[in-house]
């Protein structure tokens, strides 16, 4: 290897020597605006180049011969020489549909009429005008076959990464950043979500997702959960010389308010506590919250009346803080404003071409003391030299996130739960002008929400990016194309905490701060091939490759204790007088890949490619590195048929089918290994963060200072382990009809995922440290996946399409060790074998008891009573026990659907875009709040609507503080149907006419309004109002936003 | 041409570099050694081997209060008629409430994860792997290269025998094993091993830390000496001389075993390095760890360079009060009104064996403290309010500090608290930490296990001067309890057995209620009763009698009941019995 690395540059040298042959040249331009294009892809026999900036190409050819031009957009023009020496002139016109599109799908491009895999370009006119921070989120709903789960926070994920899955999962993580798809971007694979997120929309040149395993195997290893293909703008797309600037601006405001949901008030708390507590005969004036409320009744437990709630006059009796009736939600969340702008500049010359892009991005925190902020820089430049048959250029991306997130109590309780549940006696602030906090007998160890946010202020997170690659592609021999290309992704992410000393409630009585610093540096080097051949009606097309990856990653933290001022600007490491402690770590890993593709073409009826890849990662220990993944696909493009010559209302037809094999390595790097730590214990966990662990231990006896520490093992290796693989089928067809007025495409797809990777859990007995990683488990996977357009345009002008598109699937786990499927819902009767790992296992429920009769006759339910829930007794042996639980639905969906409306006219364009999910069970938390009481927490309104001897037929269950029916247990009571369709976005803009704009020099001014997440339809048994939270009030509110916004062009 | 030519042979070039690469398969690649850890075979260093001793004594202490292996208060103390669970309300870490009112539904603990008793289970297995781990490194390196080599194998089985001991009492059918079992092995041992030969298993490991470990280990208070070993196999001997049944119903009493829990406890009496404490409050304060009535503790410290501060005894950091503003959160573990009641003494200064509990009798008030008579322990172990807490006469304790006053209000737990002024204490969040120890078997206990040997085997004569010898340090009374105006804040009555003197006689029974009653005094609130009451054969009796009476005073307690042949013991976790295909068996009524 480092010989080719020394030879490499000799071989460019080499070049310099090429003799020049006949060429012939010419200009591409759009038809429509008379803009050069670039990037245009021009075929002769010999060989195959692109457009420069100035939309001019040249290359070798002979008299009669076709050359052909295609590009993303744009309709497929062919042209024959009839003579050396003219400059040529040719216009492209735009394509009605985009068959003719040119799409990026590993490692070389295609026109998408020649795919046989299912891939989705992604409509880039989503992405824009969309206030989001990360182009996913802008994805949601829009491309079938990817689903995207993410919350209100500016990142989708309070600072993480959100859900984003393709086809499903296939092996038995959960939902979260565990299956990240393989992101390309230009070239360069990774897997860090921010890679991509932190992409400025307006540097995006297009976006693919390979969904299936022919289309993405080419990528092997990585590939299992879909590829998503970016490549960034070249730039210069203006002729000449020009320069051409661009400016994107825009403000939106966002809100949480129309998703608040209700909540007692003191009183009305009260009220449910003293209900409680009559319901299970218990002295309503001398329990556990006695010392908020006391009652004034008549004391009789039969027909209880209430005469007046007495509520403690202060906190704690504390006279700073006297008795409130906070709605915790106001206090914590806020109105957030978002600015993002957004400048590019490109340039460009006959050969060479630039792209600078520089943008800034603000949200001001919907919670209070979070922001989310960024900024990056992209420079793209490229140019080529010898007549084009040296081409190197680069691409390279800064960005500086800093956010500050959202964070839990003390406890660990999410501050968006404790906005929900915290008592609303306790009030904002002290009169002193201190937080509240809940201090005194009758109140939680939960802390003032909005405390927790002031205390954690000054905790950034900052992450600064630096991706990119260098290439260089050279023309060796006629049609064949060498490429090299170094790609490289530098992460340094810092996190700070800084703990003060609170005077709320339970809080630190010291202060200190932690630094965390963590450096990733992926190094990836690819070099292919490309050989393109045309005989006759043949087309081939092969293409050989090596891809090298090289990781490396590495953490540093410290931190001190005792700072004497509680000021930002003071909390410097040094500056600490208390005990120091600092941490270190590294891991890495290693891949080497070889992969062949060839395709093959007969008279544009038949289609078929064959790939074969080898990968091998260090992940998997010395015994299995290696895994093959081959695909083969089949296209048939039936339109072009003799036979089909006379059906005329068909435009296009082409069935697809395609088997191929990827893989998956997602566990630990060093998960073939056993390992023993020396664990001094400086770093603590996650919660709990009280727990003593590690090895260090005072066995001098002197309490403080230096502690002998040893080492303990931590995991078990596993030398036999290898690659999870998927192997995936997929039939395809692409339609269009009526001259492309009616475009679509569907996919059917099965999948079976077999060496699932697992990490069972072990008999405790075995000890500390013996988890082991092994390949276990099987999965079966189907689905489908469609997208129907159809667009026209009125005689009067009036421009209008609808675009839908639905996905389904469902898995399965087919094959799963004995001895780990406690692991995972089911019992011994019910095995998750045939079930999804998201099934939900429990209790079904038939109402409440309403009378003495029904109790007498129901089944034997340890804790029944009157106005409680009543169980199923599904094995019918007479009593409710935990035999009686079966399966009550998915926490995914069945299907996602999304439908876009396009209406334009004269200088106007509305678009609307909805989308939703059906065939979702999920937990309905406003329902609990609503049903459900206890001590600690506030509740829901519901709950004063419960059932009582006096008001039977209520659907609450009668208040209990006792639950000793256990109504917490997973039932349908509260995992209820989560279907929901949602308004997500609504655009209105306005062109202004090109006279004038120019005669405000700009070429072109686009404004525009929308709005985003604006209503929610769902099924009635959802009480939430927002059926995206559908499990915890801890993740963010999505908020509905307003946005005005300005693109300028000059 | 020529230029032609060389273009060729170049293209060739790249040509057979480029295939070349593609097969090419670089095996160094792909290797990619862990960092900054240590690999199988690097265990036979002797720095890797001490490292793995210290790991394990490290080990037996890696806990919190979610599931404890240290302090035995939710295990020992709140099943027993000792203590409230306390908290913020039934519900709150119900987990604990259901050990407290025995309705314990199923062994998965009802969801509540690994709190609680299958966390223990989890933590006590994994402080005996590293036990076990460090026992195989140990017969990998010689008396020559580490000199200390038998001395740590003697306190890797010590240490083994501890964890083994903690999920006897807590479990007792449990698989046993030692290092020489492999994990494929482990998980097929299932926890049928006869009651008996567990008991043997674990005294045996007791019985060879006895014969490698020197007498004194100096300069290293923590680690495990000779006497700690004999200690503790009296102390295992003790439990397994009192022969169960299959139903947990004791059968008997093994007189040679109690012979041996005498003569060990001789061994360390006679070996004149320990001794009571002068002040029986050193035993619960910061500045006296590893005095002379410690004969085996967890060690704990503070700004050690760990994360949260310390290596803090956050067991029971849950137990500090939620209204005190030097605390401010959790208030659990309350002592009962029938434990304060113990504390009364009569007219001779002894107990009130018999009307202690009377119902209107109640000592609640600070008043009630001076018109009965008391054994001075109490200030030593209840918060009372008016009463200096901790020994900190400036701040007494108040009823405001009761976080649910309404279900368990009235007193407070001490012994394992610490002042928030003590160089000893921080305070985490909710919770507090101190880095004193906690003794595992002190010198009292020693000499009550000798007491107890004695009366078993029908020579309560030579019990006498051994409960005398503790109730006389109780007797002594601690200036550390006194209020600010100098005064003591209750009327302390306290006086040995004087048999025909203060005492009519001295006989089998009398000398056993006797040691019954000070083992509950001396050893209140630390975690050790309701161990005792199941080794006496006593529990549900002594259970369903407190409910009685104490749900009167206490409505939560309405409905709670101790089965007999069943709440003896824990079940086993469900989880464990999945984990291991069905291969352990339930224990009985689970």
């Amino acid at each position: 290897m480092r010989k080719f690395q020394i030879l490499l540059p000799l071989l460019l040298l080499a070049f310099l020597g090429f003799a020049q042959q006949k060429n012939i040249s010419g200009r591409v331009t759009n038809k429509t605006s008379g803009e050069p294009l670039q990037g245009v892809s021009v075929q002769s026999k010999s060989m195959t180049v692109t457009t420069d900036s100035a939309g001019r190409f040249s290359l070798p050819a002979t008299v009669g011969e076709t050359i052909t031009l295609s590009f993303v957009g744009m309709t497929t023009l062919k042209v024959k020489i009839s003579s050396y020496g003219a400059d040529l002139n040719l216009a492209m016109e735009q394509g009605n549909s985009g068959l003719n599109e040119v799409v990026v799908t590993g490692y070389k491009s295609e026109k998408k009429v020649d795919l046989t895999g299912a891939v989705s370009v992604v409509n880039l006119t989503n992405i824009k005008n969309n206030p989001v921070a990360s182009p996913m989120l802008a994805l949601q709903g829009q491309v079938p076959g990817l689903y995207i789960q993410a919350d209100g926070s500016p990142t989708g994920a309070n600072g993480g990464a959100p859900t984003i899955i393709i086809r499903g999962v296939n092996n038995l993580n959960g939902l979260g950043n565990t299956n990240p798809p393989l992101y390309i971007i230009d070239g360069v694979p990774t897997t860090r979500y921010e890679d991509f997120a932190n992409l400025a929309p307006n540097s995006i040149g297009s976006i693919q997702v390979l969904k299936d395993a022919s289309a993405a195997s080419i990528y092997g290893s990585r590939a299992a959960n879909g590829v998503i293909i970016v490549t960034t703008k070249d730039g210069g797309t203006s002729g000449g010389e020009k320069v051409r600037i661009q400016f994107s601006t825009s403000i939106t405001a966002q809100t949480e308010k129309p998703w608040q949901e209700p909540v007692l008030s003191s009183h009305d708390r009260g009220v449910a506590l003293w209900r409680a507590a009559v319901n299970d005969s218990t002295d309503p004036n001398q329990n556990s919250t006695n010392a908020i409320y006391q009652y004034d009744w008549n004391g009789n437990y039969s027909s209880p009346v209430l005469n007046k709630v007495i509520i403690a006059p202060y906190v704690g009796g504390d006279t700073l803080e006297p008795a409130a009736s906070t709605n915790w939600q106001n206090a914590l969340y806020k109105t957030a404003w978002i600015t993002s702008n957004d400048l590019a500049i490109s340039a460009g010359t006959g050969k060479s071409g630039l792209l600078i892009d520089l943008g800034y991005y603000h949200n001001s925190g919907l919670m209070q003391f979070t922001y989310y902020q960024r900024y990056n820089a992209r420079i793209n430049s490229h140019t080529s030299a010898f007549n084009g048959r040296l081409k190197f250029g680069e691409n390279v991306q800064l960005s500086r996130t800093s956010q500050v997130n959202s964070t839990t109590d003390v406890g660990g309780d999410a501050v968006g739960d404790l906005a929900l549940t915290l008592a609303p006696t306790i009030p904002l602030y002290k009169t002193d002008g201190t937080y509240g906090g809940p201090v005194g007998p009758g109140y939680s160890d939960r802390n003032n929400p909005v405390d927790m946010q002031y205390l954690n202020r000054w905790n950034t997170t900052n992450l600064f990016l630096t991706t990119g690659n260098v290439y260089a592609e050279i023309g060796i021999l006629k049609n064949l194309v060498f490429r090299t290309n170094l790609g490289f992704d530098y992460s340094d992410g810092r996190g700070k905490v800084i703990k003060q000393i609170g005077d709320e409630g339970p809080v630190n009585s010291f202060n200190s701060l932690a630094m965390q610093e963590s450096k990733e540096f992926t190094f990836t080097w690819s070099n292919t091939l490309n050989y393109n051949l045309i005989y006759g009606k043949s087309r081939l097309n092969l293409l050989g490759g090596v891809e090298s990856v090289k990781d490396d990653y590495q953490t540093f933290g410290a931190s001190n204790t005792n700072f004497a001022i509680q000021d930002v600007n003071y909390f410097q490491l040094s500056s600490g007088s208390g005990s120091q402690t600092n941490n270190g770590s590294a891991t890495g890993y290693r891949l080497l890949s070889q992969f062949f593709k060839a395709f093959y073409s007969y008279a544009d009826r038949y289609l078929a490619s064959v790939t074969v890849r080898r990968d091998g990662s260090s992940r998997f220990g010395t015994n299995n590195p290696y895994g093959i993944f081959p695909a083969f696909t089949l296209g048939w493009r039936i339109n072009n048929e003799d036979f089909f010559k006379n059906v005329k209302n068909v435009s296009n037809l082409k069935l697809r089918a395609g088997v191929g094999t990827v893989g998956n390595q997602q566990i630990g790097n060093l998960a073939a290994y056993t390992l023993y730590y020396a664990n001094y214990g400086t770093a603590s966990a996650s919660f709990p963060l009280w727990l003593n662990t590690g090895t260090a231990y005072d066995i001098n006896g002197v309490n403080t200072g230096t502690l002998p520490s040893g080492f303990v093992q931590t995991q078990k290796g596993n030398p036999n382990l290898k690659w999870e693989s998927t192997t995936e089928t997929n039939i395809g067809l692409d339609f269009g009809f009526f001259n492309e007025r009616i475009t679509g495409s569907f996919d059917y797809f099965i999948r079976n995922t077999d060496n699932i990777l697992i990490q069972p859990p072990v008999a405790g007995a075995v000890g500390e440290g013996q988890l082991e990683w092994l390949n276990g488990a099987s999965k079966n996977t189907k689905g489908w996946e469609l997208i129907v357009g159809y667009h026209n345009r009125t005689p009067s002008g009036l421009g209008y399409s609808v675009t839908a598109n639905a996905s389904h699937w469902v898995d399965k786990i087919t094959q799963l060790p004995e001895d780990v499927r406690a692991a995972y819902p089911g019992d011994p009767n019910h095995s998750i074998i045939g079930h999804s790992q998201f099934s939900i296992f429990g209790y079904k429920t038939d109402g409440l008891f309403q009378n003495e009769q029904e109790l007498a006759t129901a089944a034997t339910q340890p804790g029944a009573g009157l106005g409680r829930i009543r169980y199923k007794d599904l094995n019918g042996d007479g009593k409710i026990d935990v035999t009686d639980q079966t399966w009550l639905g998915n926490t995914l969906p069945k299907l996602e659907y999304g439908i876009r409306v396009e209406l334009t006219y004269k200088a106007f364009d509305l678009s609307i875009f909805g989308s939703g999910v059906a065939g979702k069970t999920g937990f309905d938390p406003v329902k609990f709040m609503n049903s459900f009481i206890d001590t600690r927490n506030n509740y829901g309104p519901g709950v004063l609507g419960a059932w009582t001897p006096q008001n039977t037929g209520s659907k609450t269950p009668a208040l209990s503080i006792l639950n000793r029916n256990g109504e917490d247990r997973t039932s349908d009571f509260y995992y209820v149907n989560a279907s929901y369709f949602k308004l997500r976005s609504v655009v209105l803009s306005y062109d202004l006419p090109r006279n004038v704009a120019s005669s405000i020099k700009m070429e072109s001014l686009k404004i525009y309004v929308s709005g985003q997440n604006l209503l929610a339809f769902k099924s009635k048994e959802f009480l939430s109002k927002d059926p995206e939270r559908a499990n915890s009030f801890a993740i963010w509110p999505v908020p509905t936003s307003y946005t005005f916004g300005i693109n300028a062009n000059f | 041409m020529i230029k032609k030519i060389i273009m060729k042979r170049y293209q060739i070039n790249v040509l057979v570099i480029f295939i070349s690469l593609l097969f090419f398969g670089c095996k160094k690649y792909l290797d990619f050694q862990p960092q900054g850890a240590l690999s199988a075979n690097g265990l036979s260093s002797v720095t890797a081997v001490e490292g793995l001793t210290t790991a394990s004594y490290a080990g037996i202490a890696n806990d919190w209060w979610d599931a404890p292996i240290t302090s035995n208060w939710e295990w020992g103390s709140i099943r027993s008629d000792d203590a409230y669970k306390g908290g913020g309300g039934l519900n709150d870490q119900q987990q604990l409430d259901k050990y407290e009112q025995f309705y314990l539904v199923n062994s998965s603990n009802n969801g509540a994860g690994d709190f609680g008793f299958p966390g223990a289970w989890i933590r006590a297995y994994g402080a005996i792997s590293r036990c076990n781990a460090a026992l195989r490194a140990l017969s990998l390196v010689t008396d020559a290269q580490f000199p200390k080599r038998t001395i740590r194998i003697g306190e890797m089985h010590f240490l083994r025998g501890h964890m083994f001991f903690l999920l006897k009492v807590l479990f007792r059918n449990i698989p046993w094993f030692d290092e020489t079992a492999s994990d494929d092995a482990i998980v097929k041992i299932s926890n049928t091993m006869s009651n008996d030969s567990v008991w043997q298993k674990i005294e045996a490991d007791f019985q060879t830390a006895i014969n490698d470990l020197p007498q004194t280990q100096p300069g290293e208070p923590g680690r495990a000496n000779q006497y700690a070993a004999k200690a503790y196999l009296a102390k295992a001997l003790l439990f397994h001389a009192y022969t169960q049944d299959d139903n947990y119903n004791v059968t008997g009493i093994d007189q040679g075993k109690m012979q041996q829990v005498i003569s060990l406890t001789n061994d360390v009496i006679n070996s004149g390095l320990y001794s009571l404490n002068t002040d029986y409050a050193y035993n619960f304060l910061d500045g006296h760890d590893n005095g002379p009535e410690s004969i085996f503790a967890i060690q704990y410290s503070i700004n050690d360079g760990t994360a949260i501060g310390g290596r803090l005894s956050m067991s029971t950091s849950l137990n500090y009060f939620a209204g005190a503003p030097q605390y401010g959160c959790c208030a659990f573990h309350i002592p009962s009104q029938n434990l304060v009641n113990a504390f009364k003494t009569d007219a001779n200064g002894l107990p009130m064996f018999n009307h202690f509990n009377d119902p209107g009798a109640e000592m609640k008030d600070s008043i009630d403290f001076w018109t009965n008579g008391v054994d001075p322990r109490i200030d030593h172990t209840v918060g009372i309010a008016g009463h200096p807490f901790k020994y900190d006469a400036a701040i007494p304790y108040e009823h405001s500090w009761e976080r649910d006053a309404g279900d368990y209000g009235g007193f407070g737990t001490m012994k394992e608290l610490q002042l928030a002024t003590c160089a000893c204490f921080k305070k985490l969040g909710p919770f507090y930490g101190t880095s004193v120890n906690m003794d595992v078997i002190r010198y009292d206990d020693l000499l009550l296990m000798q007491a107890e040997a004695y009366i078993q085997t029908g020579n309560p004569a030579a019990a006498l001067p051994l409960i005398n010898q503790v109730r006389s340090r109780a007797a002594n009374i601690s200036p550390l309890v006194k209020k600010m105006d100098g005064t003591y804040p209750s009327n302390y009555r306290i006086d040995v057995y004087k048999p025909g003197v203060n005492i009519p006689v001295w006989d089998q029974p009398t000398a056993f209620t006797a040691l019954q009653w000070e083992r509950r005094l001396e050893f209140a609130m630390e975690g050790t009763r309701f161990f005792d009451l199941v080794r006496w054969g006593i529990a549900a009796q002594t259970l369903n009698n407190y409910f009685a009476i104490e749900k009167v005073r206490r409505p939560f307690l309405l409905n709670a009941h101790f089965t007999q042949n069943q709440h003896e013991y824990f079940p086993i976790p469900q989880e464990q019995i999945v984990f291991t295909n069905g291969l352990y068996v339930q224990n009985k009524g689970y």
